[in-house]
């Protein structure tokens, strides 16, 4: 029995040395989870390469999931993969999520990773913050999104408007009553403006009226505010009384504003990529303001999910995925702005839209999309009831009041959880 | 000399018993393995807080009090029933309508067109059929409302609006599922055996007389197969919905089963996803069950 532990010792000092000895010689297998379009698999592809220039025998195996519908199936998909004991071992996820995986502790602090990689100094300090719970970093950032109007040159200069630079709400929507054009009959060929189908998307109006749906750190809700209420009911009459937008639907209107059929929408700069290969002639503006001109953050972060057996390997693999040449690339073709302040001005980055440089002057201003740890369901709860005031199917004042319960019964079954939990 | 002879043909008898078993073995296993067991398990997490990384918890009554007083559920459990009734009505009265039609002389290869024509969108995918009712159901680019628009009417919100978002669903349903009833039917209609048919001709009964007093009680117990199988499949309607409204505006066109999926693996509240699940069981065995006490009074078998 001694003489086996000994030679169990023997062997694994070996192997220890050897590891230390060159990276050739690791071989394993990582799985990785990444998200995005074509452009991020592309960009991923390149930084496993990177990554492989250093462990050649590590095989690393990659998903990407579209997040087609929203962080909360995302979630739903991650949760399910622990659940069944067939978590990725790096899963690339956003701040809407972060609560959720940080509270139930499914990845491990990266702090002493950080702390080694002189480099990501590069980043933004307030990615690394949003990325922090109880005072350790869980996610390295890679690229944010913030909530711009996004606008269709030709068609404000079709409609002899000048492109936007600083506005309030009123002249918003001044100039989506200029921008939406009907036929004889009254019926809409061209919408100014779509209201936003999306939770992400419709944050801005909340903020620049200095409110939002929950509260500050995210534990109730804030629905009966009555600036919420003074929100919702703006929307709505872009909707309903200047008639610039259609109802939103189930689908958003990429493709209606790619096509010239409406002239504003809220969206990041993940757009920028289809738009450059439809030659749309659009631009970019700042959110209207009303108390204030802030506008939402989201973004984007890899971790290492608790469960992998090569922590380490896996830890280095982040490395390769947040690295300079990753974040340039993945700036210069889309989908989001890189966390590295030197990756967001190369001039691939700046050369389209126009004015691309804003999306990194506006970063002081924003504030994170509102992501408690139940978000996948206060999200639901929110955009039913807000698309069944857009649609008037309910009335703004009978809305707020049902979210606000819906909300706070959640974050109460949420408390009892985590009550139980401990 | 006797009870030898009894006792072989009792050893037989049981060896005839044991191979069986053995034949029922495979099929009894997986209805174990795949029914009766998610049913037992779901019976349990519905008095569950269920949470595979957290730790789970008894609760009791807590998820049925939650569904039996909370607002929205009993919405969805209104727009189920409200669902079935339409879409079982429109399916079978369609479907006979066009049973009716077909079931009489006209040449083969004009028949055969009808039949295929009518049961194609049944053997497509709901999902396929879905989008493309999407497109036709748009608001704007819709093009149900691109017509409505040409002949001077005002476009109607197929499905932004909760006065006609059901209706709609409804309309797809039928147009998707009325030709498997049809097939049904006309098979059925086939059977009316035809010297009663004659019999009544030369009574001088007229169409709809013959039809209500001679044919329709004659497939009556095939009208009643149809009526069971078209609610259970309407009560769990799901994927059309889905795909065309995700249960909107609010609430107005969600179902029992989507309420179930976006509780359990939207909001991971497992255990009150389970609970609705076993209303809903209940609801299918309940209305399958008054139809059967109904169906004495009317089902000529």
């Amino acid at each position: 029995m001694r003489a086996f532990l000994t030679g169990l010792l023997v062997a694994l000092g070996l192997a220890l040395t050897a590891g230390a000895a060159s990276a050739d010689d690791i071989s394993a297998n990582l799985r990785l989870m990444a998200f995005g379009s074509d452009a991020q698999l592309t960009a991923v592809k390149h930084a496993i390469e990177r990554f492989n220039q250093k462990y050649p025998n590590v095989k690393v195996e990659v998903a990407i999931d579209p997040v087609s519908n929203g962080w909360g199936d995302y979630v739903t998909h991650v949760l399910s993969q622990f659940n069944a004991g067939n978590a990725y071992d790096v899963y690339g996820t956003a701040i809407e999520t972060f609560r959720t995986f940080e509270e139930r502790g499914m990845f491990i602090p990266l702090d002493d990773y950080i702390a080694k990689n002189a480099s990501y100094s590069d980043f933004d300090p307030s990615l690394f913050k949003y990325s922090s719970y109880q005072g350790k970093t869980y996610f390295v950032p890679i690229g944010w999104n913030n909530i711009m109007i996004n606008y269709n040159r030709a068609l404000f200069r079709d409609a002899g408007v000048e492109y936007p630079k600083t506005w309030t709400w009123d002249q918003f929507r001044e100039v989506a009553k200029k921008l939406t054009k009907r036929d004889a009959a009254g019926n809409v060929t061209q919408y100014g403006y779509e209201v936003p189908n999306q939770n992400f998307f419709v944050q801005p109006w909340f903020l620049t009226n200095g409110t939002s749906p929950l509260n500050a750190d995210w534990t109730a809700s804030n629905m009966l505010d009555p600036k919420v209420a003074e929100t919702l009911q703006f929307l709505h009459d872009l909707v309903h009384v200047d008639k610039v937008s259609p109802i939103p639907g189930k689908d958003a209107m990429d493709n209606q504003f790619a096509a010239g059929q409406v002239a504003m929408i809220n969206r990041g700069h993940w757009i920028i990529e289809n738009a450059k290969r439809a030659k749309l002639d659009m631009d970019i503006a700042n959110v209207p303001s009303k108390l204030n001109g802030d506008t939402v953050i989201g973004f984007g972060g890899y971790g290492v999910s608790k469960s992998s057996k090569n922590p380490e390997l896996a830890k280095e693999l982040v490395g390769a995925l947040t690295s300079e040449e990753t974040q340039k690339e993945e700036g210069e073709l889309g989908g989001g702005v890189p966390g590295r302040k030197s990756a967001a001005e190369t001039p691939g980055f700046l050369a389209f839209p126009p004015s691309a440089a804003l999306y990194y002057q506006t970063l002081p201003h924003t504030v994170p999309v509102p992501s408690p740890a139940n978000f996948q369901e206060a999200e639901k709860i929110f955009m039913r009831n807000y698309v069944a005031m857009m649609a008037d199917e309910i009335s703004i004042a009978e809305g707020v009041k049902r979210t606000d319960q819906e909300l706070n019964a959640s974050f109460k079954r949420l408390a009892a959880q985590q009550k139980a939990a401990k | 000399m006797q009870a030898a002879v009894m006792r072989q043909a009792s050893d037989l008898q049981r060896l005839q018993a044991r191979t069986g078993y053995l034949f029922l073995f495979p099929s009894f296993a997986l209805y174990c393995v795949f029914i009766l067991a998610p049913v037992i398990v779901t019976c349990i997490l519905s008095f569950t807080y269920f949470d595979p990384m957290q730790g789970s918890r008894w609760v009791g009554l807590d998820n049925y009090v939650r569904f039996f007083t909370d607002d929205r559920s009993q919405q969805i459990f209104w727009n189920t029933l409200r669902f079935t009734a339409f879409a079982v009505t429109g399916n079978i009265c369609v479907g006979m309508l066009f049973a009716l039609a077909l079931d009489r002389k006209m040449p083969g290869i004009l028949l055969y067109l009808f039949r295929l024509a009518f049961f194609l969108p049944v053997i497509i995918a709901a999902a396929f059929v879905s989008i493309v009712w999407g497109y036709f159901y748009g608001d704007d680019l819709g093009v149900i409302n691109y017509y409505l628009i040409r002949l001077g009417l005002s476009p109607v919100h197929w499905l932004t609006s909760s006065r006609y978002a059901m209706m709609s669903i409804v309309i797809m349903d039928v147009w998707k599922n009325a030709g498997f009833f049809m097939i049904i039917f006309i098979a059925a209609l086939q059977g009316v055996p035809k010297t009663l048919i004659e019999a009544a001709v030369m009574d001088g009964a007229g169409y709809w007389r013959r039809f209500f007093r001679i044919v329709l009680p004659w497939i009556s117990p095939i009208v009643f197969f149809a009526i069971v199988y078209a609610s259970i499949g309407a009560l769990q309607v799901f994927e059309s919905i889905v795909i065309l409204t995700r249960g909107g505006p609010g609430d107005a066109t969600r179902s029992m089963s989507i309420y179930i999926v976006e509780e359990a693996f939207d909001s991971f509240e497992i255990g009150y996803a389970a609970s609705i699940a076993v209303v809903m069981t209940v609801v299918i065995l309940a209305i399958t069950i008054l139809q059967f006490l109904a169906s004495r009074a009317w089902v000529r078998h």
